[in-house]
């Protein structure tokens, strides 16, 4: 199996070099195919052949194999920009800055290495071993204390994802497929026609198959599996919502603060405060606020309408609600600071253009502001990804403690439950392996598609 | 016995292992100013005080405010001792932080670790392979005062003695110890025209039924914490062993029980009263804070807790207009009644200390639970007194006459019969199964499920993580 896996990591290797002609001479592919290989066997090189032994189950070795191939792609990545830097071509940045291709100063090969040493140190230091170590944390079976650990290869992986391997290559591939081809379709097609609209809705579908089918592959417990999918789901409703909290009403409140009104300073310097505030005091004024016992809330509603409001940590659609609320506040100052910032560089000349235009005022907001704002929005829909990610643990941890029954449960707060409170580090350390990845597969497309629709201004 | 999860600030998920390089320690041999060298102290110092730090896991004034004043006096006594408190959130947090200490060289002296720990903190070895605690039975050695503090360890009361023996000798020195005992609204109870507080699960719902008939009912009857202790006392009480090895105290336990008689009859009653009306669940696991607040609210009528804060609820209740009385937890009338189990935490000895460290730490922990200070402590708290003398003390200022409900906690213990069952269990990786018990309560509650089935469930997880805890510690 694993000859089979390093061939099909050589192919891999030629297939990746053969898209472009300037690759396609002998020597490089000979070259990239080794690496290739090179990096497909590091793998099983550094941890051993363990995903292939014969007590591992079939999603072992789909992932071990995936392991490898990740390896092996990284790699021609590298090799690749190795190739374009002795070809002299540069990446294309003049779509960013607007500004004339750089040219390259003079100065001995070692200085820009010495220079860029800083911040490459740092990296290596806080990011790629942290990285590193929880991978390998992550195929243990450790406990603080311990006298030792134990080997389990990729078994905290492959826990939380279905037993049945066809089903778990086949759904992402499909998935990813269908991006591909409605993405194809798309640009197949002319603009203002019948199938170019419906291409363009397909594709749209397409992307939300890749959320059905990462849904499809974790497995919903039993078969001694870790249940997974709920979490998986209960991260994805609670990141959607806080993001769309904090953004539309962040937009929404910075565009009525930016109007001329008295005192205007005063209330933009007030409506920043929520993100002076930890996630931890917003966790705590929440509680506060919708305790079903000593809450505000309880008591208000009671009082002025006498509707008794049920205990929201019971519901689940009440808990998320609460915690989307909670935490969609607390970012909200945030992206009321920046979309202030931002309106500021909105084309006045435009706005008045459109207003002799006889444009109203939403057609100017949708048509005009919204299109200015893109770099921002763009912007915070990745810091505010990250916080919904990342941050809002103690919030949860103070209002829901993850109730009812996990539907308040994110991926953050289950890492921490599982890898600090129980102390089974090495399921800690592959669930925020996934939580690693699943941030860099977003940002990465968020890189792509927004890339597209987002204006920076300038030459357009 | 509150171990009430506080804020970790955000780990973020590579922080996992970037916190391995933290461990927060505080241990520094400089002399305070205001220390000065006393050249007559006992056992020839030589004039150098020696810091031993004392890491505890509570934070909130009372209890820690506690710790520091008596730690403040030791060192008044004892000059050539510096004990420094330091404060953590949770018990978890002071074993982690001790353990990495231990590893980067700067651990404290003593630490503060709770009873369903104890297999863990047996277990526990640093880096270079040596335990990280030490049997204080055999840092005593046998001797019956250290620098001139009395030993109290033949002094324990029972329930705590036979709870943290361990292959016969303590490994630990007892400090907060209590049970679960049940508070009453004597005033709402009457109102229903109940007279007698329910002693057993049939009384209990009967006179819920009472309660919630009543005009002006409460919004529920009886509250609790989900939390996994209050399973185990029912456990000790109906005779049922959590695991096998006679709760791991004969031998390591390998196995558990969650899908007992016992059980199974304990998370039925608590679902029937749930589904009733009569119990209500605050929607949160190990909710001290939201039960006792439904409590003192007068939304309930009744609440099972931990003793120790009895003294805090008495006076709360009273403040609030209400009588509080309590009384044993109401058992299951059906099985004949075994025994309480406590709950609490220990104060541990790390190894590896010099000789006058550890004898300071070891004078520190026999005068910290002297019997002035245990009385005082269970005055404050509601902790049980943890020797026979300082209940011996309260006894004689006529404490008890004055506030019976303190009592309580000390009469359920000494109630017990000495069983395995009623001891409780000595298990390893007991934080992440009492994990398990208190989800899959919560699962039957919230979500209405088949409890037998969903404990099978939890059953099947409990023992594959107890069978990796043995697989890294039992070989």
């Amino acid at each position: 199996m694993l000859i089979a896996a390093l061939v099909t990591a050589a192919l891999f290797g030629v297939v990746f070099l053969t898209r472009e002609p300037r690759y396609r001479t002998p020597r490089r592919l000979g070259i990239g195919t080794t690496v290739s290989v090179a990096a497909a066997a590091a793998v099983p090189g550094t941890m051993g052949p363990c995903g292939f032994a014969d007590e591992s189950t079939p999603v072992d070795h789909v992932l071990f194999f995936a392991l490898m191939l990740t390896s092996s792609w990284i790699a021609l990545i590298v090799t690749r920009a190795i190739f374009d830097r002795s070809d002299g071509a540069s990446p294309d940045t003049s779509a960013m800055t607007g500004e004339i291709r750089s040219g390259g100063f003079r100065t001995k090969p070692w200085v820009p290495w010495l220079l860029l040493s800083p911040t490459l140190v740092i990296l290596i230091v806080f990011l790629y071993t942290p990285a590193v170590q929880t991978f390998t944390l992550g195929t243990k079976l450790a406990r603080l204390g311990a006298p030792n650990s134990i080997d389990v290869c990729l078994s905290n992986f492959s826990e939380l994802l279905i037993v049945d391997p066809v089903r778990l290559v086949a759904y992402p591939l499909v998935a990813v497929a269908a991006v591909y081809a409605t993405s194809w379709w798309r640009r197949a097609t002319s603009k203002e026609t019948w199938s170019h609209r419906l291409a363009e809705v397909a594709s749209t579908l397409s992307v939300l198959g890749i959320f059905v089918a990462l849904w499809a592959i974790f497995s919903p417990g039993g078969d001694g599996q870790v249940a997974y999918r709920p979490v998986y789901v209960t991260t994805l409703i609670i990141t959607i919502g806080t993001v769309a909290t904090g953004m539309i009403g962040g937009l929404a409140i910075a565009y009525l603060a930016f109007r001329n009104i008295r005192g205007g300073g005063v209330y933009r310097t007030l409506l920043i405060w929520p993100y002076a505030i930890s996630p931890t005091v917003a966790g705590i004024l929440f509680f506060m606020i919708f305790d079903p016992t000593a809450g505000i809330f309880q008591y208000l509603a009671e009082v002025w309408f006498g509707v008794d409001v049920p205990n929201y940590r019971e519901s689940a659609i009440l808990a998320q609600a609460a915690i989307i609320l909670a935490s969609g506040w607390k970012i909200l100052g945030y992206n009321i600071l920046f979309y202030l910032a931002g309106l500021q560089t909105v084309p006045t000349s435009q706005v008045e253009a459109a207003v002799i235009d006889g444009a109203s005022a939403w057609q100017r907001f949708t048509k005009i502001v919204l299109p200015s704002l893109s770099p921002i929005t763009f912007f915070l829909l990745v810091t505010n990804l990250t916080y919904a990610f990342f941050e809002i643990y103690a919030t949860i941890d103070f209002m829901t403690k993850g109730a009812p029954a996990g539907k308040t449960s994110v991926a953050i707060y289950e890492i921490i439950r599982v890898g600090v409170n129980n102390g089974d580090l090495g399921r800690g350390a592959a669930q925020s392996v996934l939580l690693f990845v699943a941030v860099i597969g977003v940002t990465l497309w968020q890189f792509r598609t927004s890339g597209e629709r987002v204006t920076y201004g300038g030459a357009t | 016995m509150r171990s009430r999860l506080r804020l970790f600030s955000l780990f973020a998920a590579l922080g996992l292992v970037v916190a391995a390089c933290g461990g927060g320690a505080t241990e520094g041999t400089e002399a305070p100013a205001d220390a000065p060298a006393d050249a007559g102290a006992a056992d020839g110092a030589d004039g150098e005080v020696t810091t031993i730090g004392f890491w505890v896991a509570f934070s909130d004034e009372a209890r820690l405010g506690f710790t520091k004043e008596r730690a403040a006096e030791f060192n008044a006594k004892y000059p050539e001792y510096n004990i420094e408190v330091t404060s953590f959130a949770s018990y978890n947090d002071v074993f982690d932080a001790a353990v990495l200490a231990v590893d980067s060289g700067e651990p404290p002296g003593i630490i503060h670790f709770f009873e369903a720990a104890t297999r863990q903190a047996l277990d526990a070895v640093g880096a270079d392979g040596q335990p990280i605690f030490k049997s204080v039975t055999e840092a005593i050695g046998g001797r019956t005062e250290i620098l001139g503090e009395p030993v109290i360890l033949d002094d324990v009361v029972d329930a705590a003695k036979n709870y943290y023996t361990v292959n016969g000798s303590f490994y630990s020195m007892p400090w907060n110890t209590s049970s679960a005992i049940m508070f009453s609204n004597t005033d709402m109870l009457e109102a229903a025209g109940v007279m007698e507080i329910p002693e057993t699960w049939a009384e209990v719902e009967a006179a819920c039924e009472k309660v919630m008939a009543m005009p002006g009912a409460p919004a529920a009857c009886i509250t609790w914490p989900n939390h996994s202790w209050f399973v185990e006392q029912s456990l000790g009480q109906q005779g049922e062993l959590l695991a096998n090895n006679d709760n791991g105290r004969s031998g390591r336990a390998t196995e558990v029980y969650l899908t007992s008689e016992g059980m199974i009859d304990y998370v039925s009653w608590w679902k029937d009263m749930a589904d009733k009306g009569y119990y209500t669940y605050t929607g949160v696991q190990r909710d001290w804070d939201g039960t006792a607040n439904a409590f003192l609210a007068q939304e309930v009528a009744m609440l099972i807790y931990s003793s120790s804060d009895t003294t805090f609820l008495t006076n709360s209740g009273k403040e609030a207009g209400f009588d509080v009385k309590a009384s044993f937890m109401p058992y299951n009338g059906e099985r004949e009644y075994v025994g309480n189990l406590i709950g609490g935490a220990t104060l541990w000895l790390l190894n590896g200390m010099d000789k006058k460290a550890e004898d300071g730490a070891l004078a520190f922990m026999n005068f910290f639970s002297n019997p002035e200070n245990a009385a005082e402590w269970h005055r404050i708290t509601g902790y049980i007194p943890i020797t026979k003398s300082a209940e011996a003390l309260l006894e004689q200022e006529g404490w008890y006459d004055e506030s019976p409900n303190s009592r309580v906690a000390s009469e359920q213990l000494a109630a017990a019969k000495n069983t395995p069952a009623s001891l409780g269990a000595l298990l390893g990786n007991f934080v992440a199964i009492r994990d398990i018990i208190t989800i899959a309560i919560e699962d039957i509650l919230v979500n209405d499920l088949d409890v037998a089935e969903r404990m099978a469930q939890a059953n099947e997880e409990a023992n594959k993580s107890l069978a990796e805890y043995e697989a890294l510690f039992g070989g």
